[in-house]
């Protein structure tokens, strides 16, 4: 038995419309059946609330006295983007501040914003006849704004992946500190919670569809970017009225060494049209599976690990490789239960109708990597022949080597070529003074070292953290088979 | 295993024999573990030690013998106001101290922290203060 928006809506304004969230809708299905549930059940609402680093909001601040055209601008003093009309601006949660970075962004700003904090505004102008005014410096709260709508191209992932870290060394990600060798787990998404898992063939959410968003009322623009409706992660652009939303909802974030982001919340109603619907709310999060990837390989494609449920990520603790590994949520299940409850409260008190969406959301995009016109260059291309001493050789020997073959690295192996470690010419220099005769007094055994297929930005990476200036090349079997050093790299 | 948290204060060991003394002390247990985590802080050296179960009263009594400080309690300090129970810091909580509660928000048990701070920088709220 099929339903029409306009039966909901008007059992909606009755105040007899049956509302559940979608975990609730599991158990309900699982006892009742589909075709029970369709009967009785209205609406299934969804929610999520994560960090989402594709967010942000447009603010016009009405014109000054005299009038100004905003050249550059800061709120806070996170810059802001201004390459629209005279007073338009867009501020992105990801921007951080110039003077302390990674404590305070433009998430954090939205965050006071809506707080009804005050905001500083610092801007400047290049001038015009129209604009004379230079430069300004004022204070405003979101009540003086004309228009405060946040604008998210990139909302609500229909699922994420989790992620590990298979190197040796902490990492810390937009999905947070993952420790080394597998140390720990970290999620995102709110499996059966999920707005885009409960339609995953986004047959009633689309262009125009009304949903909660930070608290307030939005709208899905249509899909966001990136979507990616084969891959099911499917995602939502955003948008909603700043003034009506709350800062419970809305939250600034950073992750150390990363950067900052925002926590969002969204809810999306999902109306039960007929019992296939139905069935699709009913998703539990067994049912919802994602996949382990490993961060520690600095990779587009990094390593896929294996598949997981959502079920198993709850648990607390996954297995990888005969390990058990403590798994834990980047995104906030309270919250996302607290969101579709709210959202369930708004429906049954009449509060908020459902609507069709203009145009569904694609469902056969394709999701493409970036076109890159310059080759990538791996340490393969740039590597030289490594000047290699071995372990048991005087510290004459690489003295002279130093001076032949003009280098600052000697690279030290065993017999069979397998990397001992790196003596530079300081070392030499050293041993000299100290008075020192044997290698194994001045080498340096803990050695970063590359490989040929990495990229040459990640090993020029590696030397800028360690504060070092070669790497040595090794294959899989720790043989030595070149170096690179930072004059390669020039 | 299980992890404990030592601290070798400041000015503890002022040459290599007070090295050797305490190392030997350990050795003489029979025990081989893991060493999670080295860092200096200003109280002295802190080590995250994971220790086989039953080893545990041995090692401890042998490190405070030695005056190491072992397992300081409750170092951390969650803001509640600030927390938004999102859950970055529980995978990395070695004891657990850092949990759900049923309903899914954030919860910390105090009594289990050993204060080994992995936590601190793991939260986008800064709601995780190393208590003072």
């Amino acid at each position: 038995m099929a339903k029409t928006y306009k039966e909901i809506n008007d059992k909606i304004k009755n105040g007899n419309a049956v509302v559940i969230t979608a975990e609730e809708m599991v158990k309900y299905v699982e006892e009742n059946g589909p075709k029970v549930a369709a009967k009785e059940i209205d609406v299934v609402t969804t929610g999520t609330f994560g960090p989402m680093c594709s967010s942000g909001a447009f603010l016009n601040f009405g014109h000054s006295d005299p009038p100004i055209k905003f050249e550059h601008l800061w709120l806070n003093d996170v810059h802001a983007y201004h390459g629209n009309a005279a007073v338009d601006c867009y501020i992105g949660v990801t921007r951080m501040v110039d003077i302390r970075p990674f404590e305070y962004g433009g998430g954090h700003v939205i965050e006071d914003l809506v707080a009804r904090k005050k905001i500083r505004l610092k801007g400047n102008s290049y001038t015009t006849d129209c604009y004379p005014l230079a430069e300004i410096d004022t204070e405003f709260t979101i009540d003086d704004l004309n228009q405060a709508i946040l604008c998210n191209p990139r909302n609500a992932y229909q699922r994420y992946v989790c992620a590990v870290n298979s190197s040796d060394r902490t990492l810390y990600t937009y999905m947070g500190k993952l420790l080394p060798n597998f140390g720990n787990a970290h999620f995102a998404g709110a499996g059966a919670l999920s707005p885009l898992s409960n339609d995953p063939n986004y047959e009633t959410i689309g262009i125009g569809t009304r949903i909660f968003l930070g608290g307030g009322i939005g709208y899905v623009l249509g899909e966001g970017t990136q979507h990616n409706p084969k891959g099911r992660f499917g995602t939502l652009f955003l948008k909603g009225d700043l003034k009506q939303m709350t800062s419970e909802y809305l939250r600034g974030a950073t992750y150390p060494e990363y950067g900052t982001s925002m926590f969002v919340g969204v809810g999306v109603p999902i109306p039960i049209l007929n019992e296939d619907l139905a069935l699709k709310t009913a998703v539990s999060n067994s049912e919802i599976l994602t996949d382990i990837i490993d961060y520690g390989i600095p990779r587009r494609n990094r390593p896929n690990i294996r598949q997981i449920s959502y079920e198993e990520l709850f648990s607390g603790e996954i297995d990888i490789n005969g390990k058990k590994v403590k798994c834990s949520s980047l995104s906030s299940q309270y919250h996302a239960r607290k969101i579709a409850n709210e959202l369930k409260e708004w429906i049954e008190k009449g509060d908020f109708l459902l609507n069709p969406p203009a145009e569904t959301l694609p469902t056969d995009s394709i999701y493409k990597p970036m076109r890159q016109s310059l080759e990538l260059k791996f340490v393969k291309d740039l590597k030289r022949k490594a000047v290699t001493c071995y372990e048991d050789c005087e510290i004459k020997i690489v003295a002279e080597r130093i001076i032949n073959k003009n280098t600052n690295h000697i690279i030290i192996t065993t017999h069979e070529n397998k990397l001992r470690g790196i003596v530079t010419s300081f070392d030499i220099t050293k041993a000299v003074a100290q008075d020192k005769h044997e290698i194994k007094e001045i080498i340096t055994k803990k050695v970063i070292t590359t490989t040929d297929n990495e990229p040459i930005d990640v090993a020029a990476r590696k030397m800028k953290q360690h504060e070092i200036s070669a790497l040595p090349v090794i294959d899989e079997q720790n043989h030595v088979v070149g170096i690179i050093t930072s004059e390669e790299l020039m | 295993m299980t992890i404990i948290n030592a601290t070798v204060p400041l000015g503890l060991i002022k040459n290599i024999d007070d090295y050797s003394r305490i190392i030997n002390e350990i050795l003489k247990h029979n025990v081989s573990f893991n060493i999670l985590k080295f860092s200096t802080t200003p109280e002295g050296i802190n080590l995250l030690l994971d220790v086989p179960e039953e080893k545990i009263k041995t090692i401890t009594e042998s490190l405070t013998k030695n005056n190491i400080l072992v397992n300081k309690k409750g170092r951390v300090v969650i803001d509640e106001d600030i927390c938004i129970d999102c859950g970055a810091c529980i995978s990395l909580c070695p004891t657990d101290a850092l949990n759900f509660k049923d309903d899914l928000s954030v919860n910390f048990s105090e009594e289990k922290c050993i204060g080994c701070l992995l936590c601190i920088d793991s939260c986008p709220r800064f709601a995780i203060q190393e208590s003072r």
